[in-house]
């Protein structure tokens, strides 16, 4: 009894693994299930901004929050929005993000390929040195220099303006470094076959050298971009002047003030948000890119 | 002599304006910050005063609350990220359907600036109608979570709900890494793994973990240098003292409300010489216990 039980129980089960013992079979039950866990991972990755966008249009949402969340609007409106963009001047703090964010990345770019160029190829007196000096500086964080550096910006009186945020990010260890890395690999005979057409050194570097290192390029500026967009320590120290607040720091400020309202906090959000999302499904490729090659986070 | 000097004119100009900027906002700053913790402000003087803000410092209960806080909210985000990042890049690597459609949706949150971020998850967290309190409620949950509210060590309370926040952000970032890592596997380790009938499971067991080990140290090292200068999402929720009860106060936060809410620049300073030491202190430490066989320069990423 126990025994013929028993085996009618098996039956299925057999029936599994006999399916399973083909390998297309396993192979798709295996796509299916990553599939799924996938799907999963997503939609926790989206909801939190599905969720924002839906309260932020949502013109009850700064009286009373339904208890039961919901990702689409019961009242669509552009209230919040239209509060938003009155109460701060958000195209102003757009603006300055994107000056602060240009220059100094333009600057990074171009300090860290000229000083990374001299390192790679240049033979100079004091090389190793200096070389081993910028390696220091990679070891030494932004937040155990932050107290002398906004002493420093006082005395300069350059609290409060545009040269405070784009001066001292203008040049980098990490940028310098993938700069010189990346130019070693460049073969010394083209450079040598434009010295002896009578080429000067900068003539090589603007030339020869910067069209070669589109890859590094991209990714320091991807990086220095993500940075100077989202930083938000720095201008804590620096700018008081709501004129100079950029986008990150004007919503971070908003934010951390009381009494602001739901609806109202999340549209700002999203007027800080979306834009950037916008431009990373363009940008997506070579974002991703520039984060692998750099290893290094935004 | 001299004319090797001439020649070298040119590469000094193209090093020269790198050096001056690191000068001004790297060398002296650094060095500044070490004098200034041996110093005190007296009316307008500056006077020297030796170890005394050491010595303050490490009696000092809110200081070592944050220092114990940064290194507890790191150990605890690592301790996630670090597996559950790996697993997923395992499996997205094998997934043959929209694989970089899911790379790019999870990678969303990491190029989001952290403090918007933050502030959507004020909200995400609250107690009374927040995103998850309101999922939870509906799956019956009763007393809901305190989350943000809640300063005390518990699996619903604000340590948790800002590791919850770290791990959605950077959960992204440590699957591309980790892809990147796995794609540098050699086939031929795999083939060799067939051909004595391992199965998918002891495949990734046996033979993708022990050679992803270069990706692990890369990423255990750098996230714990982040770890320690923890600041923008918890001063966000928290303000500079980490409210609810300095429960999410990290040194970087101590160091901020120390130096500019209490005015004094002295003790901000010997606090951020500390946070130095530490980090050269772990990161030293990471180095010689993890790298004393393999790095080269190829092998991290």
């Amino acid at each position: 009894m126990a025994t013929s039980e028993n085996i009618s129980s098996m039956r299925p089960m057999t029936a599994i693994r006999g399916w399973l013992a083909s390998q297309r079979n396993f192979q798709r039950l295996q796509q299916v299930i990553i599939f799924i866990i996938m799907v999963v991972g997503a939609i926790v990755m989206i909801a939190p901004f599905e969720w924002m966008l839906a309260t932020s249009f949502s013109r009850s949402a700064n009286i009373a929050m339904p208890r039961i969340p919901t990702f689409w609007p019961p009242d669509p409106s552009f209230f919040n929005y239209r509060v938003a963009i009155t109460n701060l001047p958000l195209v102003r703090y757009y603006f300055n993000s994107v000056i602060v964010t240009a220059l100094s990345t333009l600057g990074y770019l171009f300090f860290s390929s000229l000083t990374g160029y001299a390192f790679a190829k240049g033979r100079f007196i004091g090389k190793s040195f200096l070389f081993i000096i910028l390696l220091t500086t990679l070891m030494i964080p932004f937040e155990i220099r932050m107290i002398p550096m906004y002493q420093l910006m006082r005395q300069l009186h350059l609290s409060d303006s545009y040269a405070a945020l784009i001066l001292p990010f203008i040049s980098g260890g990490f940028g310098t470094f993938l700069m010189r890395q990346y130019i070693s690999a460049i073969p010394d005979e083209l450079i040598d076959a434009a010295r002896v057409d009578g080429a000067n050194e900068w003539t090589i570097y603007a030339r020869i050298v910067l069209p070669l290192c589109g890859p590094a390029l991209a990714a320091l500026t991807v990086l220095s971009a993500l940075w100077r967009w989202n930083d938000v320590l720095w201008p804590l120290l620096v700018i008081s002047d709501r004129d100079l607040y950029t986008i990150t720091f004007g919503l971070a400020i908003a934010g951390r003030s009381q009494g602001i309202f739901t609806g109202v906090a999340l549209a700002t959000s999203a007027i800080a948000i979306l834009p950037i999302m916008i431009l990373y499904l363009f940008l997506q490729r070579y974002i991703i890119r520039g984060i692998m090659l750099t290893g290094l986070k935004g | 002599m001299l004319r090797k000097l001439r020649k070298s004119l040119i590469w000094y100009l193209f090093v020269a304006p790198t050096f001056i900027l690191f000068g001004l906002f790297v060398a002296y700053p650094t060095l500044e910050t070490f004098r200034l913790s041996f110093f005190q402000e007296v009316a307008t003087r500056q006077e020297f005063v030796g170890a005394l803000h050491y010595l303050r410092l490490l009696s000092n209960q809110v200081f070592l609350a944050a220092l114990l806080n940064t290194a507890f909210l790191g150990i605890l985000f690592l301790m996630i990220i670090i597996p559950l990042g790996f697993v997923m890049a395992s499996l997205l690597n094998n997934l043959r359907v929209w694989p970089n459609l899911f790379k790019a949706i999870y990678f969303l949150p990491q190029i989001t600036s952290t403090v918007a971020v933050a502030l959507v998850f004020s909200y995400v967290f609250q107690p009374n109608w927040g995103l998850v309190n309101g999922l939870l409620r509906q799956l019956g949950v009763d007393p809901l979570p305190l989350w943000l509210a809640e300063p005390r060590y518990v699996l619903t309370g604000s340590r948790a709900a800002v590791t919850i926040l770290a791990v959605w952000v950077a959960l992204g970032y440590y699957m591309l890494i980790f892809q990147a890592g796995l794609q540098a596997v050699p086939a031929e380790l795999y083939d060799a793994a067939v051909v004595d009938g391992a199965g998918p499971l002891q495949t990734w067991w046996l033979i993708t973990l022990p050679s992803m080990r270069p990706t692990f140290v890369f990423l255990y090292i750098t996230g714990t240098i982040e770890a320690m200068s923890r600041f923008s999402d918890l001063w966000m929720l928290g303000g500079p003292a980490g409210t609810p009860a300095r429960s999410l106060q990290t040194i970087v936060m101590y160091i901020y409300q120390t130096a500019f809410e209490s005015n004094d620049f002295n003790l901000a300073s010997t606090a951020a010489v500390i946070l130095f030491v530490v980090v050269l202190l772990l990161t030293l430490i990471n180095f010689r216990s993890f790298l004393q066989r393999e790095f080269s320069s190829q092998s991290g990423v």
